[in-house]
């Protein structure tokens, strides 16, 4: 648009002209076409959201041109180091944590598109609209980027085409990932999801991974990996901000359902973000590289700066904040060993700490490493006594039990207490890892009470109770992708006793 | 069958006990440690809880009331 004898006109003198498009309806009431079914709660007249700003205030052709150039950026650096040969240079176990994060991340990415186009239609001013328009964008491209990256390395190793594969299985991780994912991003309306996946998930969470993670992946010269982070994060760095002023008009509103939101999806994201980010800083990354502890990680690009965030819109901290911190320093250790001891049941292969990495974690974790490890002398003298290879003798063989909220294996607390606890409902029993997923149950009970998990569907036929069957015939692995020991427990450091002329006779 | 869930103190994670009606407390206890060994074992003398509690270890699981899908833990240490 041309202003007389002014040329053009400033940017910020046209752009609500195409993001602030919101009218009065008089053919359909304001109610039916924005239902509180979709739009969320509480439900308020338009004039309530009528400011509703974020900082980035992006225009259409600013999007296409900024994309454009990352797109570009992306493809050049695939170009010059994105070969099989590229990644073969990579330390075994980055490679690992790689398979664990491309495999969690692309099609939950997918789901995004999905939340992101709920807003777009029934987010309640336009510029919240349109701000999710483009956020669905973003997603499409976070979706494909890793599909399309990993893709070029199933021929070199077919655990990599888990990438598009996990969401499809009845693994037990996809039936967490699937979980967290229907509820988070493919069923939320659009106030819940704006709170839960824009300000808790996004803004909260994913600086941990896109941050932390990418710092390390430049450590270990993964610079595909850092690449795609850095471009996916300046998308979440975007519409991530259509989180905060959605959270402070429900403050306004309804303090009591915004710290609801807040509690839940910080603690479901805790339990995913420990998992996948966890296992990669504080197991799967080579010593060498590693710069920061998980929980040191957390500190910096999670807990700060939510707190800071709760204080700004004067809301309290979660309820289990305590328990949380005790998480910081167990979760993700018991987890990994849970399921290092089952590694045949997920799709990417796991590491033994070794001396120096157990030194290392006792340094990170003074309060919590010394009942941990034990376990890990335990698990490596097993592997001393077995030969390299032979992963099923240092391995689980009984069925593992999963929490009834959030899928995930019964693992929280610490190995002297753990936090599992049973509640009869509706003429049913569950099992909650902790009490913070038993609360989450508590709330909405209509909502999760109709899920079956693992062990229910083993107990109902749905599924085999012998661990291999259920590994090949349920999960959906076979010998060529299911999780091994990444050095087949032939560890430099895991001396093993000579064998004697006599029993090498007997086995020959 | 009665399936319930066993804690092994020093484990990392709960597990799946198959468990007849007409088993001991103790030999449900075995069943959990044989499963649990790979990462945590407990030596010496143990104490079997059911909802906090102890439970005699010559008692069997009906008798001790235990439901399907009911948790127990397995401690270090002879019952106080």
């Amino acid at each position: 648009m041309l202003g007389r004898g002014t040329g053009v006109l400033k940017r910020d003198d046209w752009l609500d002209l195409a993001r602030k498009l919101d009218w009065d309806l008089s053919y359909v009431s304001e109610k039916d076409a924005f239902p509180e079914v979709q739009s969320g709660r509480p439900w308020l007249p338009h004039a309530e959201w009528a400011a509703w700003d974020e900082p980035f205030r992006t225009s259409y052709p600013e999007y296409v041109a900024g994309q454009h150039a990352k797109e570009a950026s992306v493809a050049a650096v695939r170009e010059a180091v994105g070969r099989v040969e590229d990644y073969q240079r990579l330390p075994q176990g980055w490679l690992e944590g790689l398979k664990l994060h491309a495999a969690t991340l692309p099609l939950a990415e997918f789901a995004a598109v999905v939340g992101n186009l709920r807003a777009a239609r029934f987010g309640r001013d336009s510029a919240w609209r349109s701000a999710a328009l483009l956020g669905a964008l973003d997603e499409m491209r976070h979706a494909q980027i890793p599909l399309l990256l990993m893709h070029d390395l199933v021929r070199w190793d077919p655990q990599f085409d888990w990438t598009h594969k996990l969401f499809h299985t009845n693994n037990w991780v996809a039936i967490a990932a699937r979980h967290l994912s229907d509820e988070l991003l493919l069923a939320s309306d659009a106030i819940e999801f704006a709170i839960a996946t824009n300000f808790v998930f996004e803004t909260g969470f994913t600086n941990v991974q896109f941050v932390g993670l990418s710092a390390l992946a430049h450590g270990v010269g993964d610079k595909m990996f850092e690449k795609m982070v850095g471009s996916i994060q300046s998308d979440e760095a975007r519409h991530s901000q259509i989180g905060a002023p959605v959270l402070a008009t429900v403050v306004k509103h309804d303090r009591r359902y915004a710290q609801y939101l807040l509690d839940k999806w910080f603690w479901r994201s805790w339990l995913l973000f420990a998992v996948v980010t966890g296992f990669s800083m504080d197991y799967l990354t080579p010593l060498e590289h590693r710069t920061s502890s998980f929980k040191e990680f957390m500190h910096e690009w999670v807990l700060d700066q939510f707190l800071r965030s709760l204080d700004e819109f004067g809301l309290k901290r979660p309820w289990y904040w305590d328990t949380f911190l005790e998480g910081l320093d167990n979760y993700h250790h018991m987890v990994y060993a849970s399921a290092y001891s089952y590694r045949a049941s997920v799709w990417f292969n796991f590491v033994v700490p070794g001396p120096r990495e157990r030194a290392w974690l006792r340094e990170k974790y003074p309060a919590s490493w010394p009942d941990f490890d034990p376990i890990w002398q335990r698990i490596s003298d097993r592997w001393r006594e077995s030969d390299p290879g032979n992963d099923f003798a240092v391995h689980g063989t009984a069925i593992v039990s999963f929490c009834d909220l959030c899928q995930l294996v019964l693992s929280n607390g610490t190995p002297r207490a753990n936090a599992a606890n049973v509640l009869d409902h509706g003429g049913r029993r569950y099992v909650f890892c902790s009490a913070p997923c038993r609360w989450i149950f508590e709330q909405e009970p209509e909502r999760y009470a109709g899920h079956k998990g693992i062990v229910k569907r083993v107990l109902a036929g749905d599924a085999p109770a012998n661990l291999i069957a259920l590994v090949q015939r349920y999960f959906g692995l076979d010998y060529d992708t299911w999780g091994k020991d990444a050095f087949g427990g032939d560890y430099p450091w895991l001396a093993r006793p000579a064998k004697s002329a006599k029993s090498e006779g007997r086995q020959a | 069958m009665i399936p319930l869930y066993g804690f092994l103190e020093g484990d990392t994670i709960g597990l799946l006990v198959l468990a007849e009606a007409d088993d001991s407390i103790a030999e449900v206890a075995r069943k959990l440690q044989a499963a649990a060994r790979l990462r945590a074992a407990i030596d010496g003398p143990i104490t079997v809880l059911y909802e906090g509690k102890p439970v005699d270890p010559q008692s069997t699981v009906a008798d001790a009331g235990l439901q399907p899908l009911a948790r127990f833990d397995v401690r270090r240490g002879p019952a106080a």
